[in-house]
Order: C-alpha cells, then sequence, then structure tokens
C-alpha cells in the first residue's frame, strides 16, 4: 500500500503510543505493587513470543502450532542446570538450545507445506513434550521447587529486554531485504525462488531467529515458578495463545501483534482466574471468526476503515 | 512372559484389531472430507468424542443399548456436518482463494478454534471429568484369548463400515463420483459431477461415521471432552499412509497403526503410547512432505 498523508499521520500517532507503552511499562516496577509487576511480566512475555513468531509464520506465511516447543526447551534447560550454571549463562543458552534445536528439525519440517506444516509443528512439540515427559517419569521426577529464584524485579527487566529485543527484531527483519525476500516465498514460493530468492536457507533462517527468544523467555519464566511441572512449560494453549494475539493484531509489522497482545491478555486477565473454561470459549473463537471473517486482524479493519474514509466520494461496494 | 511370548499371545493380536479397526472408521471420515475439500477438519476427533457422549447418555440416561442408539447418533453426525458445511464451509470456499495453500492453513486454524470450542464448551457443560460405563463387558474365551463382548462389537461394526464405504467408493455410482472429486475436483467438474452436493455428502458421511466410531469407544474405554485430539492424529496417519479415498488401503494402515501402538505400548511402557502415536505421525509426516499430492503425481 502506498504511502498516504493519512497513513503517516496515523504512523506517529503510533509512534507515540508506542514510546508511552515501552516508558510505562519500564517505570512499573518503581511505581506499582508486586501484583501489577507480575500482570506486566506476563504482558511482556506474550510480547515476546508473539512479535518473535511472527519472524517466522507472518513474515513467511508458514503456520508455527508448536513454538511452545522453544519456550519449553529453554525453561527445561534453566531447570536441569538450576545452581549448577550461572543463571545468564543458563538463560542465554536457552536461547541457543531453541536456536539449535530449530536449525536441526527446520530442514526437514520447513518442506512441508500449507495444512502439513501446521499440523507438524503441532506433533513435533507434542513429542518432544510426551519424549521429555516419560524421560523425567523414567527417572522419577516429575516435578522440581527451585529455590534461590532472583527477585521478581530482575526477571521483570530481564523480559522486558526480551520483549524489547523480539520487537526490534521484527521491526528490523519486516524492513530488511531478508524481510521481502521472506514476504515474496509467502506470496508465492515458486515464483520467488525463480526469481533467485534463497528459500530453503531464508525459510530456516527465520525459524532459528524465531525460535531463539521464545527460548530465552521460556528460561526467564521458569524462574518464577518455585513449582516445576514438565507439563506446564510444553503446554500446547501457550503456541495457540501466540497465534491468536497474532491473528487479532494482524498485518506483518510490529504493531499487529501489540495490539493482538495487548488486546487478549486483558480478555485473560479479566476471565483467567474465573472463568478459564469461558476464556478458552473466546479463544476458540477468536481463532476461528479471525480466520473466517477477518484475516488481516486489527491492523486490517483500521487500514480498511482508513481506506473508506479517505475516499468518501466512492460508492460502498 | 518373555518378549516372544508376548508377541505371540492372541490377546494382543485382538487388541491390536481393536484399536486399528476403531482408528480406520475415524480416519475414513477425516479422509473423504480432506479429499474432497482439501479442508484438514482438526476437530474430527472432537465430533468422535462427541459421539461417545451421545452413546454414554443413551445408556445411562435413557437405558438405550449403545448398539441401538449408534445409527441414530450417526443420523445427527451427518445432519451436523451438513449443517456445518451450509453454514461455514461452503461460504468459506466460495471466497475463491481456496486454492492458495495459505488459505489452506488459515483453514486449519478455523478447525482447530472450532476444536477448542467443542473441547471446552463440553467441558463447561458436561464437567471435565473422565466418563466410562459398562455394557455388554461378558467375556468370551475363544482357543485362549479371552474378549469382552464390547471390544468384540467393536471391531465387527468398525470392520464391517469400513469393508461397506470401500465397497460404496469402489461399485456404487455415487461412490465412483466421490472418488473423482477425490482424484481431482476440477476434472470432475467438468465432466459434470455436482461437486457441491459431492462435498454435502461427504461431510456428512464424514461426521456421520465419527460419531458412530464415539458410540463405539464409548463402549471400550473412559472418555473426557478432551480425548478426541489423539483420534485426529491418529487418523491423519491413516491417510497418510493409506492414500487420498483410498479406505481399502486405510484399513490396512489403521491396522498398522494399531499393531505399533498395542506392540509398542506392550514391549516398553504405557508412558510411550502418546510419544508412539506423535513420533509415528511426525515421522509419516516428514517422509510425505507433501501428503498425498505428491504421490498422487507420481502415481499418475
Amino acid at each position: 500500500m502506498p504511502e498516504t498523508l493519512a497513513s503517516a499521520g496515523a504512523s506517529r500517532i503510533w509512534g507515540g503510543t508506542l514510546a508511552a507503552l515501552a516508558l510505562a511499562l519500564g517505570a512499573l516496577p518503581f511505581v506499582a505493587n508486586d501484583y501489577a509487576v507480575a500482570t506486566g511480566l506476563g504482558l511482556l512475555m506474550w510480547l515476546a513470543l508473539t512479535q518473535s513468531w511472527c519472524v517466522l509464520s507472518k513474515m513467511t506465511g508458514y503456520v508455527s502450532l508448536g513454538h511452545v516447543v522453544f519456550y519449553g526447551l529453554g525453561a527445561y534447560l534453566v531447570v536441569v542446570t538450576w545452581q549448577q550454571w550461572p543463571l545468564w549463562l543458563a538463560v542465554l543458552a536457552a536461547g541457543a538450545l531453541a536456536a539449535v534445536f530449530a536449525a536441526l528439525v527446520g530442514l526437514p519440517v520447513l518442506r512441508v507445506r500449507g495444512p502439513y506444516f501446521v499440523i507438524l509443528t503441532f506433533g513435533v512439540a507434542e513429542l518432544v513434550r510426551y519424549s521429555i515427559l516419560a524421560a523425567e517419569a523414567a527417572s522419577g521426577t516429575a516435578s522440581r521447587i527451585l529455590f534461590g529464584a532472583p527477585d521478581l524485579v530482575f526477571i521483570y527487566f530481564a523480559m522486558y529486554a526480551l520483549a524489547a529485543a523480539a520487537t526490534l527484531l521484527l521491526a528490523q527483519v519486516a524492513g530488511s531485504r531478508f524481510g521481502h525476500g521472506l514476504r515474496s516465498l509467502r506470496e508465492n514460493e515458486e515464483a520467488a525462488e525463480t526469481l533467485g530468492v534463497p528459500v530453503v536457507r531464508y525459510k530456516l533462517i527465520a525459524f532459528v531467529l524465531s525460535a531463539a527468544i521464545p527460548g530465552m523467555v521460556g528460561a526467564v519464566m521458569a524462574l518464577r515458578s518455585t513449582y516445576f511441572v514438565v507439563g506446564q512449560v510444553f503446554d500446547p494453549m501457550i503456541s495457540v495463545t501466540m497465534i491468536a494475539m497474532a491473528l487479532l493484531g494482524g498485518g506483518d509489522g510490529t504493531r499487529g501483534p501489540i495490539l493482538g497482545t495487548l488486546f487478549l491478555f486483558t480478555i485473560s486477565e479479566l476471565l483467567w482466574a474465573n472463568a478459564p473454561l469461558a476464556y478458552m470459549l473466546i479463544l476458540g473463537a477468536i481463532l476461528a471468526g479471525f480466520v473466517l471473517l477477518a484475516p488481516d486482524g486489527i491492523v486490517g479493519i483500521a487500514a480498511k476503515l482508513r481506506a473508506r474514509r479517505s475516499a468518501p466520494t466512492k460508492a460502498p461496494e | 512372559m518373555t518378549v516372544v511370548d508376548t508377541l505371540l499371545s492372541g490377546q494382543l493380536l485382538f487388541a491390536a484389531l481393536v484399536t486399528g479397526s476403531t482408528y480406520a472408521l475415524v480416519a475414513l471420515g477425516l479422509n473423504l472430507v480432506y479429499g474432497t475439500l482439501r479442508v484438514l477438519n482438526v476437530a474430527h476427533g472432537d465430533v468422535v468424542m462427541l459421539g461417545a457422549y451421545a452413546g454414554y447418555w443413551a445408556f445411562t440416561g435413557l437405558g438405550v443399548s449403545p448398539l441401538v442408539a449408534a445409527p441414530l447418533i450417526a443420523a445427527l453426525g451427518a445432519i451436523a456436518g451438513l449443517l456445518l458445511y451450509r453454514g461455514v464451509l461452503r461460504r468459506m470456499l466460495g471466497s475463491g482463494a481456496a486454492s492458495s495453500v495459505r488459505l489452506e492453513g488459515n483453514s486449519l486454524l478455523l478447525f482447530f478454534g472450532l476444536s477448542i470450542i467443542l473441547q471446552n464448551a463440553a467441558a463447561l457443560a458436561l464437567t471435565p471429568n473422565n466418563r466410562g460405563y459398562s455394557y455388554l463387558d461378558t467375556v468370551v474365551h475363544l482357543g485362549g484369548v479371552a474378549m469382552t463382548g464390547h471390544r468384540h462389537a467393536a471391531l465387527v461394526i468398525a470392520g464391517a463400515t469400513c469393508i461397506a464405504a470401500a465397497l460404496f467408493l469402489s461399485r456404487s455410482l455415487a461412490g465412483l463420483t466421490m472418488r473423482a472429486v477425490i482424484e481431482g475436483r476440477e476434472a470432475a467438474y467438468i465432466v459434470g459431477v455436482d461437486v457441491e452436493r459431492v462435498q454435502a455428502m461427504s461431510f456428512a458421511i464424514g461426521f456421520a461415521s465419527a460419531a458412530l466410531a464415539g458410540v463405539l469407544l464409548s463402549m471400550l474405554e473412559q472418555f473426557s471432552p478432551f480425548s478426541g485430539f489423539p483420534y485426529t492424529i491418529a487418523a491423519f496417519i491413516v491417510i497418510i499412509l493409506g492414500g487420498l479415498g483410498n479406505v481399502a488401503a486405510g484399513l490396512g494402515a489403521a491396522l498398522l497403526l494399531g499393531a505399533i501402538e498395542t506392540y509398542g505400548v506392550a514391549l516398553t511402557s504405557a508412558n510411550l503410547r502418546s510419544v508412539l502415536l506423535y513420533g509415528v505421525f511426525v515421522g509419516a509426516l516428514l517422509l510425505f512432505p507433501r501428503g498425498l499430492f505428491a504421490r498422487r503425481a507420481a502415481r499418475a
């Protein structure tokens, strides 16, 4: 879409909103109580996860329904190396582990397309989850208690850094030559390859990039849980929530995921504690409804409204 | 008991046959829906789950034998399938972009959303607890193998339904028409096949067979609102291995999967059941990365 005056104005407003949000989240631990900080931590976590998911799935159209596997692996690594490795090393290693895992499974998995890819990523995540569960059951360690975790504000700022890094990463990718290559293979992979886009390498790089931060997010979130259960950090609903947030927001920039995350996170905060099943119903309805009625999400709806307002002479279709 | 004894026991063979035939029945419906519409209904297993609840209510609430209620529940499933097709699917496919791979990926999310809705609505309305009942659990001995009556019934009904479906697809005109649509939708349309009617019919048959499978499974084991999804995965494995629209090969693939699962668990531990299922699933998809399109092209 060509940059019009109206959209330039809108993007200035957006830039201001974004800066205000970043500032507010940064100041939160200094002014608010623990409950509010924990809530902010949740918001930052989903931001980091959703932005990372978009690097692969929004840019390339390869919809991953298994991103929780990176989160889970990262969390698991921190727990396994608990009090043996320094924390900063464990968190970085978690990111590296997720990236290496993505690089290893990426080549065969990314050959699979469309709905097959979606269901395959789900299968891979479930396979890893059940394998680790079986290994834990065999060794008799189904759950662990973590002593000596760092305090909430430290965790909060670690997550703040990850959310910022994920947002910058997506912005960087979306605006780069690499990002245009990804978009071209999303629209038509054969055509992109014919034009010289190294599709296999690009897809793999996007996959690895979108895996590293979720690995570190899982590692940092593991520090929050004093009682660690393997099944929870591989919960498929974590993948589903990332998709729902990104789908709600729409677009392939950083704007959609931020809007979608804010929106769905608010709903989940209101409903999760009191009515978890109702929340899950809403989550399912968001997935089905947006795919069916508004596949471009909030950003798409806004763009359509703007286009209609800026062309008032044209009769509505 | 040694490993060899385990492998040779008729008990295990019977268990594998029962599991395999129910997988075949679940896969039959998914195969027809996916074959004719090219949308992957990941909520298929949840229809199985709803069928199980229907069988449960018929037996515990109304005192009706699940075997008597089964045809009725299957009919209800068919009606639900038709309504879903007319209400949602036709509209989505009619938007013209249905051929693009991206929309297919999105349609999976649509059904995944539907699956989440069905599971949690069921949990909300029917409690998330496990349910089960005992019906026809008299033990029949046949050559040293102890078989309960309901397993027998499930094996016979599931097997017979699959064979009937295979005959329908290979002998009747309606069945051949359906296979034509599976092989090539556009080509079938050109030679005068009413593609939309065939798609509606396969949706109805697909949901009916899933509901029937649910009733049978409700006799065999405990179930909850969340027990449907593994059946979707199992059915998908069967379709990948057996082939689109090929019910006979699907029956073979389902028996193989039932054997892998039953013998695998018997040789290792029950903890590995899900590992085996998802392992076979990931392996099958990686071996046939384009699903059946590639194999169909190779055969043509």
